[in-house]
Formats: structure tokens, sequence, C-alpha cells
């Protein structure tokens, strides 16, 4: 019996070994690419060990270092997009957490569609409206319209902390003869804390991870890091140190966000809908 | 739930203040209202403008203005000039095979991290981590490993003697929105394996071992009881991934532009190059709201056919 047990734990180990190279191999594989000299991008067989080279990195983010200003936009734009939605997600995740309404159950649903309709229908005509009123590359007008994704999104998380926020709390702070409003910020925004921080980093992951928005309504200086990366297949020869050396660098901040969430991680992907 | 929620209406002295109270109950619309009208303004301006142009001819490079009205000329043009057809056939396939590919795959990882052995936590952790990324860096990081001269997949596959097409796997009709799908099920399988095995761990024993005393086989379990109680999320999770995969749009950018000639076309890439490359205003507002009523009508089929009634 036990045999067959140790058995079936070394399979299980090496399935998910198997998973893991899967996974992971792809971005260790391109990590090491932009540590590695440009002449050396295609040699095969492959070299693991080498030499690591950093002037892909200088190249990018140093001398001349083009890269350097779009990783400060992709922070204005991503903390804008997320400071943005706060104030109007709290106070709509208030009202559907705590008031007992007619149609909830349709407005959970609309901002739930907003999040899975197409974003590409709605940026084509923001790029000629952004013209027209005179935002056209302004960081304002990937900001503004990143809400389409940020509020529903936040909305939806936000809801499931506060649904978790005991009500008997709220209750006992009216009694003392807080008004609505004052309960609302002594004991909701408090308790609730750690659910908007958790929100606030997944905003922040969506809006950086986005392309479509700035693709269409950045201008050269306010374009993202993602964007940014795009346009070295644009001159002639694909120079993949730099690619890599760019991505990289755009990939560490999601995957640290996700690594400090832990436990949280599967009920920001499913918009609160599974506790996880 | 029942309980009606509303704050007390009366002062400290018992007076009932009717105003307060008709405030009281007006107050979750008035909290819902500026999250409502902002993303109604931000949605209705789009639609509207797509409606209005999608009646005249407007090309951007000749005027900033529409030119002329043209009826419904942008709609017949939609499936003449552009490869509409195919490119819903595309986004259809992608869309299926894909959900399908990673919710099996997700499936059988999340079971092999419910055996809950020693060091599977780690993983667990680790695992997410294609989820995390741009899907253009993802995009990135497999055009480096597919590339036809250098590239390591098709060295290794050629290796051992797996046919490897000149033009690469991106380059060929065959094979390009084939390779599109896998690359999103290598970055999406993640998120369905931590998911539902979220999913696994809010299953009571008790059920379970019921079903064994029983003496049901755990192949009997898997499909009597754990997928008909993992169900309700498990509709929500290909919902919002088969809408995004029907959204493809950074992975094709980065990965073949929607080649090599119309072989990898999604809808939503033929939206961006009417509009943001070719600067058909009235033709791509025209196939806006083909879209639009499309995506309507998927939404509308999974309520009904999966939700029947309300789940979440």
């Amino acid at each position: 019996m036990r045999r067959v047990q140790a058995r079936q734990s070394l399979a299980v180990y090496a399935l998910m070994a198997l998973v893991m190279v899967f996974f992971l191999g792809p971005i260790l594989w391109f990590i090491l690419l932009a540590f590695r000299h440009p002449s050396e991008a295609y040699t095969l067989p492959p070299q693991l060990f080498f030499e690591p080279y950093l002037g892909n990195f200088g190249d990018t983010f140093v001398d001349p270092g083009n890269n350097a200003p779009q990783l400060l936009s992709s922070v204005i734009v991503s903390s804008g997009a997320t400071l943005l939605s706060l104030p109007f997600a709290l106070a709509a995740a208030y009202a559907l957490s705590r008031f007992a309404m007619r149609g909830k159950e349709f407005i959970m649903n609309w901002y739930i569609s907003l999040l899975i309709a197409p974003p590409i229908v709605f940026v084509i005509p923001y790029f000629i409206l952004m013209s027209r009123i005179g935002w056209a590359g302004s960081y304002r007008a990937m900001i503004v319209t990143l809400q389409t994704l940020a509020i529903p999104f936040s909305v939806w998380l936000l809801k499931s902390f506060m649904d978790e926020v005991p009500l008997d709390l709220e209750e006992a702070a009216w009694v003392d003869g807080a008004n609505r409003l004052a309960a609302f910020f002594r004991i909701i925004i408090p308790l609730a804390l750690p659910g908007i921080i958790v929100t606030s980093m997944f905003t922040f992951v969506f809006s950086w991870n986005n392309v479509i928005f700035p693709l269409a309504l950045s201008k050269q200086s306010t374009t993202t890091l993602p964007v940014g990366t795009i346009s070295f297949f644009a001159s002639t020869g694909v120079y993949w140190g730099h690619i890599a050396a760019t991505a990289v660098v755009a990939m560490l901040p999601p995957m640290i966000i996700f690594l400090l969430l832990g436990r949280y991680v599967v009920r920001g992907l499913t918009f609160g809908a599974v506790k996880g | 739930m029942g309980d009606p929620r509303v704050a007390p209406t009366t002062t400290h002295s018992g007076v009932w203040l009717p105003d307060r109270h008709a405030f009281n109950r007006r107050l979750p619309y008035l909290l819902l209202a500026p999250s409502v009208i902002v993303l109604l303004a931000l949605i209705l301006y789009p639609l509207a403008f797509a409606l209005r142009n999608s009646f005249w001819f407007w090309n951007l490079q000749m005027g900033p203005a529409p030119l002329y009205y043209s009826g419904l000329d942008n709609y017949r043009m939609v499936f003449q000039v552009t490869p509409f057809a195919v490119a819903l056939k595309n986004t259809l396939l992608l869309a299926f095979l894909g959900t399908f590919a990673q919710f099996w795959f997700g499936m059988g990882v999340a079971l092999l991290l419910h055996t809950h052995l020693r060091g599977l936590g780690l993983m667990r952790a680790l695992l997410i981590m294609p989820t995390t990324l741009a899907p253009v860096v993802a995009g990135f990081l497999f055009r480096y490993l597919l590339e036809p001269k250098g590239g390591l997949l098709p060295w290794a596959l050629e290796g051992i003697g797996f046919p490897v097409p000149p033009q690469g796997f991106l380059g060929n009709a065959n094979t390009a929105l084939l390779s599109i799908g896998l690359v999103d099920t290598w970055q999406w399988t993640p998120f369905f394996a931590i998911v539902l095995y979220a999913g696994l761990l809010s299953i009571s024993e008790e059920v379970k071992e019921a079903a064994q005393v029983d003496g049901a086989s755990p192949w009997r379990m898997f499909w009597s009881i754990t997928l008909p109680l993992l169900r309700p999320i498990a509709a929500f999770l290909v919902m919002i991934r088969f809408m995004q995969l029907f959204n493809s749009f950074d992975l094709v950018f980065v990965l073949t532009s929607g080649g090599p000639g119309t072989a990898s076309r999604t809808l939503s890439f033929n939206l961006y190059r009417e509009g943001l490359v070719n600067y058909n205003i009235g033709l791509t507002a025209a196939m806006t709201w083909l879209v639009v009523i499309i995506v309507s009508v998927i939404i509308n089929l999974y309520l009904v056919f999966v939700y029947r009634k309300r789940e979440w």
C-alpha cells in the first residue's frame, strides 16, 4: 500500500515538474535573452551558462535610454487610472454591498458586460474624440478611457470585500449617533482597507498591462513601456536584446505585485466572484 | 440579505424625519450615479459616434469630417473590402478551442495541485506567472522561441524529427492561428488551474466521503460530484475567458499581425486595421456595430443556456 502511494506521489511530482518547465521555461528563457550579448541571441544548441551582458539594459534605459521615459509614463498612466477609479468604485461598491434595491443584479451584470466587451470597439471613436477636444496623446486621454475597465472591475472586487465587513459594527456606529457618511469613513474604509489596497494593486496591474488604449491614444513622448517594446519591430531588423530588456522591466512590476498578493490572486482574477 | 439595510431614520430625540427617510432610500442610487454616469458617457459616445458614421463615407486621410452620406454602403463594404467572414470564423475558432483547451488543461493541473503533496504550495504561487504578463510580452516570448531560424522550439522539434514549416509556425497559414491559440493557452491555463483548485478546496469532505462509502470510483466521483459542484465557478470562468479570447488583439498584433495573408486575422485586428491603419472611419463604424451585435448575441445566448436563472 505504501509503495503504491510513494509511486503515485512520484508520478505527481514528475507531472508537476513538466508543468512548471512548460509554464516558467519560456519566461526564464526570455530573461536570459535580456542578459545575452546581441551576437549570441540565436546561439544553438542553447547555452544556459554565459557571461552576463548588461548592455541591453544600458542601451534602453540609460544611454541613449529611449525607454526610460516610457517607464515613467507607465507609472503615471497606471497610477492615475487606479486613483481616479477609486472614489467612483468605492461609492458604487458600498451601495451594492449595503442596500437592498431594485435592479441590483442588473447593475452588477452591466458592469461585468463592460469588462468583457471588446475594447477596440471603443478605442477608435476615442481616438477621434481626443483629437477634437485637444487631449490627443495626453496622459488624461489614457487615464480617463481606462476607466471603462478600471471602474467595473474595482466595483466588483470592492463589493466582495465590503460584503465581509460585519453590518453590526456599522449599526453600532449609527446607534452612537454617527450618520451614514461618518460610519462609512470610520467603519467601512478602515475595515475594508486591505481589500481596497488589493483592488488598487490589481487595477494597477491591469492598467499597466493594457496596450490597446496607449497604442491608439498616446504620442511618442507619453507612450507606455509595453507599447514601447513593440516599436523595436518597426526599425530594420529585430533587436531581440533590446526587446527583451524592456519587456523584462515591463514584466517585473506585475510579477512582484502578484507574488505580494498571495492568497488574493484567485479573488482578484475572478473580480471577487471566487473567494479563494 | 432580506434585511432592509436602511439607516435609522429618527433623530436622538426620536423625532421622525420623513425627509431623511426619503434621502436614505435614494442614497444607494446617488452613490451609484457617478460611476454609472461616467461609464455611460464613455460607452454611449463611441456607440453613437459609430452608429452615425456607419452611414457616412469618411476616410480620415481625406478629411477631418465625414465626406458624404452613403446609406448602407459601409455595411456592404465590410464584407466586400475586408475579410470579415474569415475574421469571424478565426475569432470563433480561437475562442472555442482556446477556452476548451485552457479549461481542461487547467483542470488537470488543479487536480495535481489538489493532491496536497509537500512543495506544491510554492509551485502554485509561481505557476500564475504567465497570467501576470502583458499579452504583448507573452507574444514576444513566443515570437523569440518560434523564430524560424535560431528559435529554440523549431530547433528542438527538428531535432526529434517533427516537421517544421520553412516559414516557421507563425508564418505558415495552417499553423499561425493555432500558434496564437497555444500561446494564449500557455498564458491562461494557470489562471484556470488556480481558480479551479480554489473551487476543489471548497467542496466539502463529507460529500466526497459519502460517495466513497457508496463505492464510487474516482472517475465516477469526478463526473458526478466534483464537476457538478464546480459548475458555478466553471460557468463564470468560461464566460470571461471566452469573451477575452473573442476580443484577442494584443497577441495577434505581436505574433502574426493577422497573417500570413488573413490566416490569423481576428475581428478585433480587422477593426484595428481598418480604423487605425487605413483610417476608414465610416467602414470601421459599420463593422463596430456588427461586432457589437454579435457580442450581444453571444453573451445573451450564454446567459440563457448556462445560467438559465441567476447564479452569481
